[in-house]
């Protein structure tokens, strides 16, 4: 068996490539693409991970279907000094080790969308994982998908970037508009979000060591913008920010956490977010999860400016819209993946605690549209309204 | 075809600050082939025998049983020559004063040259710089030989002004290999060690003539199993990490750090000289600058080249750690052979403080040899330790020098210094 990535022989049965460190096997067993099969309500029921896989699945990929993003070609240069990275994965100037690729890795699928995935300095492992689409004319259409695996189940790491990518695949085709209503459009873009977090599940759970006595489990936000309309959908405590370059910035989703029921009940967010429980989520992915429809919301935005998903190793550090809208403005660039890494490197140096996923698009519509006071309005499910911190 | 492993011993853990890495590299050679077979070039052999006035009759006669039978041992289709040193090196065989100054091994030549070596007379004084230098000569006349090799057998002291034989060493060093033996006592062990040491050979005492045949004979077939004809250590390190040492520590101790050759600024070679099938160990002590705890990074990258190719790779690595379980850890070989290589220094030194009247140094340095012989179980050093000094505690180093000591004893000491063992090597 050789590593599909670098070549090198790897061991049978093996999940990671000692060469390269790209994941083996695991990626191959995640659901085939197309619309998720799975009814939210009954992949919860199942115990086999395709239990409820449908008899036949699309051929062909329906039309206004987004390319998957062209993977970065060659080795990237040592994050240290910047030297060449030998075969062995050690830097052939200053011996920095590099990171394997799935401890950091980059996504740029359309020139105006991209993502940074990085371990952190204080971690050993990326259990967050992303997964991104972009259409090739700039604001057309762009999908992100962050994923957090939970640090202290098995094999998350595997687990979230199976999901991120299954995910992904029911986000491929346009949402759909319903019959006409909000209300319909509504109701048919939630069924779509509680398939791609249904699609992401049973990816978790299909990697899931099946006599793990302590299952992958990972938070799931999804941002999907087309044209000037933000779509989102949330499980957990990653999120989406909707940051205009002037305008106020907005915290489009909401925790599933402890901290947010805490706030929720008037405590101040700088206690919540720092209390000892701070971190617990109260809803996930995997095989444990009870209950993983996603909270779904909407927002129609006027401005230009950057939608950004993110995992809690960005927002940590700059948690309220207005800290992260800092970030983001004082990066000064209008380019994502440089945006992307200023980011990470700014959770990093913050401390760099917890694995970091930052993924931005940029939203460059023109100022003449004034039709839409910026103002999100919930989806109609409960929790959808954006918290304004 | 010939292939090549490496694996790495050390503990790669350091503590916060933590600077010296310390790792035993374990090169191995497998299906090497004979010598000047394997398609890289011709093998070369020389025989140089001692023919001065001091070689007693039956040393001579034994010398000359042994160099013949040495040619027995010669692989048909290798390139010889047989030189017979005395005050000057005079070609023994082929008997040629122009043109090439070897021929190939075959059947004809080799009675040939066994009928020169039959008419060797002892007369004249030791110039040794002389034997190697038409040693080089003769080596230099036929460029179809790539791989080297020289025997010489001396009884005496060399003759020679101060100098003049590190100058030939010189010359010969990286050109040609070379075992060296003394026969008797009335050699110089420093001073043939230094020869064989920068030539990448051995050293030995043939304290009796009745010896002398099957060292030869052990010599020469040893000879003719090295199918590789050069290899070098090549030791890379990262911008700002300094080399501490490179030492070969198994089969023997030999301190390579002075002879590094640059190959960029990174990278530097450490010449090995022809293989066999066989196993080599080197210990390799870099410092870097302290990074972060957590981080890790590559100390070394230590290989095997055949000119430009790297047959081989063993990584070195270093990771700072808080846990001081595993940063406080000395690796078993590090130990071992840091063990050893101190044990080859303190038989030399002991050694030399005896020659030189200073008993009490003596008796302080050969006691630690007794104690790290034993700790690190090397049989053969205590053997020979024990012949030179009367040993009152092992553990604590307590010793008293022999009063009566057979000189073959002491030079026996001295010669089998660098001789390392080894540990089992336990799978990490």
């Amino acid at each position: 068996m050789t590593c599909p990535s670098c070549g090198s022989a790897v061991a049978e049965g093996a999940r990671f490539c000692e060469g390269c460190g790209a994941q083996l096997g695991a990626a191959e067993t995640t659901p085939a693409p197309g619309p998720a099969p799975v009814p939210a309500a009954a992949a919860a029921a199942t115990d086999h991970p395709l239990g409820d896989a449908p008899i036949s699945a699309p051929t062909r990929k329906p039309a206004g279907t987004l390319p998957d993003p062209v993977p970065t070609p060659g080795r990237r240069p040592c994050a240290e000094c910047g030297g060449e990275v030998g075969p062995d994965l050690y830097c052939l100037a200053c011996g920095t080790k590099a990171p394997s690729e799935r401890d950091h890795f980059e996504e740029q699928p359309a020139p105006w969308v991209a993502g940074v995935c990085d371990k952190a300095l204080k971690k050993n492992r990326n259990e967050d994982a992303m997964a991104l689409l972009a259409s090739p004319e700039a604001g057309t259409r762009a999908v992100l998908v962050v994923l957090d695996g939970v640090s202290n189940s098995i094999d998350s790491d595997v687990a979230s970037l199976a999901g991120a990518r299954a995910a992904r695949e029911v986000l491929r085709v346009p949402l759909p508009a319903g019959m006409g209503t909000p209300e319909s459009r509504t109701a048919a873009v939630s069924r779509v979000f509680a398939n791609a977090a249904a699609a992401a599940n049973t990816a978790i759970i299909a990697v899931t060591d099946p006599d793990s006595p302590n299952p992958a489990s990972a938070t799931f936000t999804t941002a999907v913008l087309e044209g000037n309309r933000i779509t989102w959908a949330n499980i957990g405590d990653s999120r989406s920010y909707w940051i205009p370059d002037a305008g106020e910035p907005v915290q489009l989703t909401t925790d599933d956490s402890v901290a947010q029921s805490q706030i929720a009940t008037g405590v101040a967010r700088e206690v919540a977010e720092n209390g000892p429980q701070a971190h617990a989520i109260t809803k996930w992915l995997g095989r444990d999860s009870e209950d993983f429809v996603p909270t779904v919301g909407s927002l129609e935005v006027s401005e230009p400016g950057w939608l950004l998903a993110c995992s809690d190793g960005l927002w940590n550090y700059a948690s309220t819209p207005e800290a992260i809208a800092a970030q983001v403005r004082g990066a000064g660039t209008s380019e994502p993946l440089a945006l992307a890494l200023a980011l990470v490197a700014f959770a990093n140096a913050s401390g760099g605690h917890d694995n970091i996923t930052a993924a931005v698009a940029r939203v460059d519509l023109g100022q003449n549209d004034s039709a839409n006071d910026g103002t999100p309005t919930g989806a109609g499910v409960p929790g959808g309204e954006p918290s304004n911190g | 075809m010939a292939e090549f492993s490496a694996s790495v011993y050390q503990n790669e853990f350091l503590p916060d600050g933590g600077t010296d890495v310390n790792a035993i590299v374990t090169v191995t050679c497998t299906g090497a082939g004979t010598a000047g077979q394997s398609g890289s070039g011709d093998a070369g052999e020389i025989i140089i025998v001692d023919t001065s006035g001091s070689m007693a009759a039956p040393t001579m006669a034994a010398a000359k049983d042994a160099a013949q039978a040495a040619l027995a041992e010669i692989v048909d289709g290798t390139w010889f020559a047989v030189i017979a040193g005395a005050d000057r090196a005079m070609l023994a065989f082929p008997q040629v004063s122009s043109g090439p100054g070897m021929v190939r091994m075959d059947t004809a030549s080799r009675q040939a040259a066994s009928d020169a070596i039959s008419r060797f007379v002892g007369s004249g004084g030791t110039a040794i710089s002389t034997w190697l230098d038409l040693a080089g000569q003769l080596f230099a006349s036929v460029p179809e030989i790539t791989q080297r090799h020289v025997l010489l057998l001396t009884d005496g002291e060399n003759r020679e002004r101060p100098g003049r034989l590190d100058e030939s060493i010189n010359r010969a060093t990286g050109y040609f290999q070379a075992d060296c033996r003394g026969a008797g006592t009335d050699w110089q062990v420093a001073e043939i060690r230094r020869i064989a040491q920068a030539l990448l050979g051995t050293v030995d005492i043939i304290p009796s003539p009745a010896e002398m045949k099957a060292q030869f004979q052990e010599i020469m077939r040893k000879a003719m199993s090295r199918g590789v004809a050069d290899a070098s250590l090549r030791v890379w390190t990262p911008q700002g990490a300094e080399v501490l040492f490179v030492r070969q520590v198994s089969p023997t101790v030999e301190d390579l750090t002075s002879r590094r050759t640059p190959v960029n600024p990174l990278t530097g070679d450490y010449p090995t000289g022809a293989w066999a099938d066989e196993s080599r160990d080197y210990h390799i002590a870099i410092r870097v600058p302290a990074k972060a705890i957590g981080q890790e990074q590559l100390a070394a990258r230590v290989q095997l080249a055949l000119g430009a190719d790297v047959v081989t790779q063993g990584l070195v690595k270093a990771t700072w750690s808080s846990n001081s379980e595993l940063t406080t850890r000395i690796d078993q070989q590090v130990a071992h052979y840091t063990g050893q290589a101190e044990l080859a220094q303190m038989i030399q030194e002991g050694l030399a403080a005896k020659a030189s009247g200073d008993e009490a140094t003596a008796t302080t340095k050969l006691g630690r040899a007794v104690q790290l012989a034993a700790e690190t179980g090397n049989d053969e050093a205590t053997s020979k330790l024990k012949k030179v000094v009367d040993v009152e505690n092992e553990e604590t180093g307590t010793v008293r020098l022999k009063r009566a000591v057979e000189k073959a004893d002491e030079m026996a000491l001295d010669t089998a210094s660098t001789k390392t063992t080894r540990i089992r090597k336990e799978p990490t």
